[in-house]
């Protein structure tokens, strides 16, 4: 085969990519390298369970993030709604035992991200503005069925605190976080499913001419990201025991940042589970280090948006660097 | 070629640009390797060669989106330092792309001053106006009103109206890279009238394509690129059809160049498809047509057509498509591409980008996207199964099996094309491949690859439509042509009687639509 000049231009565009890649790994890795040797009280064992702690409930909506943004569908703006509505769920169903309860709340998560699956699969609608309009709905009805009020577990029930119990001095919730991501992964590499939602996320127009269930495979990815931010909504329940729509925080946000951190690739098509795991704990180790520094949220905050940012700048720099 | 170097034509023209040894290489591979060339006042300049020759990494030098590593683009006595495409602008060097780059719902007249360095801030429309009138007129767009959105404007009309608009920018070079490669026969004419309506107004054309009849029928000059070197500029006068060839492919390939080789394949008897009044809203009417196994049929038609419909309207992507469709003794549906392919009929898309490859996704997964049923078991991709298939389709197409891992985005254009091709065959199931332009953006050697692996399938009894804009190929690889018009076929021929001269003439003109045994087709409307 003769030498192809632009197969070297595009060659050239993968390995800056990667450069880039590396380079953010460096730049993350050597502020993190400085933080761990100059902030007291880092490099405690207390402090790494403390980082997987706050790692935990974030990653496992990132991980759905991630599947969802994987599959060309951009992201879910309500992810965070969810998991509080489900959390609430959890913790009203706590009535039928813990185990139906955790059964029902995960159909429930599946059910409510699935149903917007099919409006943005089957009709072709905007993924961001169905997930936006989807929260409110969450919202209003979680407000009207609740009366407004907080929920508190059944009284006398306490089966729920096993799940916030640690196991073997780590949070419940970082095995769960773990187990949901190699699950994942596994899926997206191994099954057919998996590799339908790459090619669609790659180029749609070539996915539907080539005869992919486009319909079923968005719901599908919608399906699993519900699937997984009701498990982070069970943890959630469990760890507060008192439900409300204020728990919703800034997850869907963190979720989001999480997933470009990890240098996936926003337009789909490109990426992993791991790399949001990596971007889940690398938010979370900068953010324990300002706190343990004594910075103020709004400075964490900051920071966190900025490094989302220079991540986002360094992934496209080598096109430009290319040239 | 025994003329001497400069032919008459040239003498006295002063020159306008001079590119000295350009070198630019991408990481270890080397895009172009030392280019020397000239470029004169009010020369069409042709440039031609291989996919992945350096044509385009030149052309992206010379507008300033590419920097090279050495070497210096000279013009009035000083070098440039192109940064960005602005500069180049500024230089008065502008490019017609492959991609245009109007804005589909604004005017012609707003598209016209897009980007335009000279809009004063409170621009006076009257003026403006009158100017784009001018330009419009010059380059025979006297029909097209300029408030109308370029969206409703044929490709071939948008082409011509962003010239217009680089033409306003006072260009001095004009580039234009493959203009004509979605174009009709009528059209390119347009565009040819408006090239040497520019050249005559002493400004200079650089004419980047591979359709060699353009480079001969257009250009006063052509350098070929070879390897990222420029072999060779000459006269196109001192050179024929085969003395081109012969140079772009190098000297060992050029023997064998001329008469396309093929692959005999025997049309059998059996019906293996038959079309019933096909209809496409606003598109296509009235089409039937019957296919035997082992045949191939060529839909010749401009854009707009109807052709490229039809194709597309047999692979399911048309939902309110409307019509009887027979695949192997039994009735279809061709409401989505699930469909369609179940039903065997294999859609291949005219539009890599859009419709066809999954650019950063492996060369196997690309092979395998419409196979997947086959390479898993129980919903889990058996890998080994996948990468046997897909090296057996990469053997079929002539891809390098080395290459089963890397990004489709990649490979050159023609291996794209391949891959996408080759993705559709040996399909088990398939009775009918639906091709659309099988070659488009590819080159000589990758086209008459194409066509035997075409051949190829047709032997092994499927049945082949296609449908191409190049009516060369429709003559080259067609056992029967069609020729479509506006949505109705014009004429149903067998290859071996039809003429050119006919063919060209129903393309372009209406006539009593006939059906393929003869019969009238569709009610006068």
């Amino acid at each position: 085969m003769p030498q192809d000049p632009r197969l070297g231009r595009l060659e050239g565009v993968v390995r800056v990519q990667t450069a880039s890649v590396a380079a953010v790994a460096l730049v993350v890795s050597a502020l993190l390298a400085y933080g761990a040797v100059t902030t007291d009280g880092f490099l405690t064992l207390a402090n790494f369970k403390a980082i997987l702690t706050a790692t935990s409930f974030v990653g496992i909506i990132a991980v759905g993030m991630t599947v969802i943004m994987l599959s060309g569908n951009l992201f879910s703006l309500s992810l965070g709604t969810t998991a509080a509505v489900t959390a609430m769920f959890f913790l009203y169903a706590l009535q039928f035992g813990l185990g139906l309860a955790i059964v029902l709340t995960l159909g429930l998560g599946a059910l409510i991200v699935g149903l917007q699956g099919i409006v943005v699969g089957a009709w072709g609608a905007n993924p961001i503005i169905v997930t936006i309009g989807a929260g409110g709905l969450q919202e209003g009805v979680a407000l009207w069925v609740s009366g407004g009020h907080s929920l508190l577990p059944p009284t006398g029930e306490t089966s729920y605190l096993h799940l916030a119990r640690p196991v073997l001095g780590i949070p419940f919730g970082i095995y769960v976080f773990f187990v949901l991501a190699v699950i994942t992964e596994a899926v997206l590499r191994e099954t057919r499913f998996g590799r339908e939602t790459f090619l669609m996320g790659e180029n749609r127009g070539a996915a539907r001419a080539a005869a992919l269930p486009i319909t079923l495979i968005t719901v599908g990815v919608f399906a699993i990201a519900g699937f997984c931010t009701a498990t982070a909504g069970v943890l959630i329940g469990a760890a507060t025991a008192n439900g409300s729509l204020l728990l919703s925080g800034t997850y869907t946000y963190d979720a989001i940042a999480a997933a470009l951190v990890g240098g996936n690739a926003v337009t789909g098509g490109r990426g992993s589970v791991v790399r949001t795991v990596i971007g889940a704990i690398s938010i979370a180790t900068v953010s324990d280090m300002l706190l343990l520094r004594g910075y103020s949220t709004g400075i964490q905050i900051l920071v966190k948006g900025l490094i989302v940012v220079i991540v986002v700048v360094l992934m496209n720099l080598g096109r430009i660097w290319n040239r | 070629m025994v003329e001497q170097q400069d032919g008459p034509a040239d003498s006295g023209s002063r020159r306008l640009l001079k590119v000295e040894d350009l070198s630019k290489s991408y990481g270890p591979i080397q895009a172009l390797r030392g280019v020397s060339l000239d470029i004169r006042d009010g020369e069409v300049h042709g440039i031609c060669g291989h996919n992945g020759a350096g044509k385009s990494t030149f052309v992206k030098i010379l507008v300033g989106l590419v920097r090279p590593d050495a070497g210096a683009l000279v013009m009035d006595g000083h070098e440039l330092h192109l940064q960005n495409p602005q500069q180049a602008q500024a230089h008065g060097i502008a490019i017609v792309d492959q991609e245009l780059s109007l804005v589909p719902a604004l005017s012609v007249e707003d598209n016209v001053f897009l980007g335009s360095l000279h809009v004063p801030l409170l621009h006076r429309r009257r003026r403006l106006q009158r100017k784009a009138r001018q330009l419009l007129d010059g380059l025979d767009l006297q029909h097209v009103p300029l408030s109308v959105p370029v969206d409703q404007l044929a490709i071939g009309e948008r082409q011509l109206v962003e010239m217009a608009r680089l033409l306003g920018r006072d260009a001095r070079l004009l580039i234009l890279d493959e203009p004509t490669a979605t174009l009709s026969k009528g059209e390119i004419e347009r565009v040819f009238r408006a090239v040497r309506e520019v050249v005559s107004q002493g400004r200079s054309v650089i004419y980047v394509s591979h359709r060699l009849d353009e480079i001969f029928s257009l250009c006063d000059r052509v350098t070929v690129f070879r390897d990222g070197q420029a072999v060779g500029t000459h006269g196109v006068h001192e050179l024929d059809r085969r003395s081109l060839i012969a140079l772009i492919l190098g000297e060992i390939e050029g023997e064998h160049v001329g008469e396309e080789p093929a692959e005999e394949h025997e049309v059998r008897p059996e019906t293996a498809v038959e079309i019933h009044n096909l209809n496409v809203p606003g598109r296509v009417r009235h089409f039937s047509l019957e296919v035997k196994r082992g045949e191939i049929v060529g839909l010749a038609g401009q854009i707009g057509s109807g052709a490229s419909e039809v194709l597309r309207a047999l692979g399911g992507l048309i939902p309110e498509a409307r019509g009887n469709v027979i695949v192997a003794g039994r009735r279809i549906r061709i409401s989505s591409p699930r469909h369609a392919l179940d039903g065997g009929v294999m859609y291949v898309s005219n539009d890599r980008q859009a419709e066809g490859l999954f650019s950063h996704q492996a060369v196997e997964r690309n092979l395998t996207a419409v196979r997947l049923r086959e390479i898993s078991r129980a919903g889990m991709i058996v890998r080994g199964r996948a990468r046997r298939i897909a090296a057996r389709l990469a053997g079929l197409v002539g891809v390098a099996e080395g290459r089963l891992g890397s990004p489709v985005a990649t490979l050159s254009g023609g291996n794209q094309q391949k891959v996408m091709l080759g993705r559709g065959l040996e399909h088990g199931g398939t009775v009918l491949l639906a091709l659309d332009e099988p070659t488009r953006g590819v080159d000589i050697g990758g086209r008459a690859d194409i066509h035997l692996l075409v051949q190829h399938a047709a032997a092994q009894g499927n049945a082949v439509i296609f449908a191409s804009t190049e009516f060369e190929e429709v003559f080259e690889l067609s056992d029967v042509i069609v020729t479509m018009f506006e949505g109705r076929i014009v004429s149903v021929v067998p290859c071996k009687e039809a003429n050119v001269a006919a063919v060209l003439a129903d393309m372009t003109t209406s006539r009593s639509p006939v059906g393929p045994d003869g019969s009238a087709q569709g009610a006068p409307s």
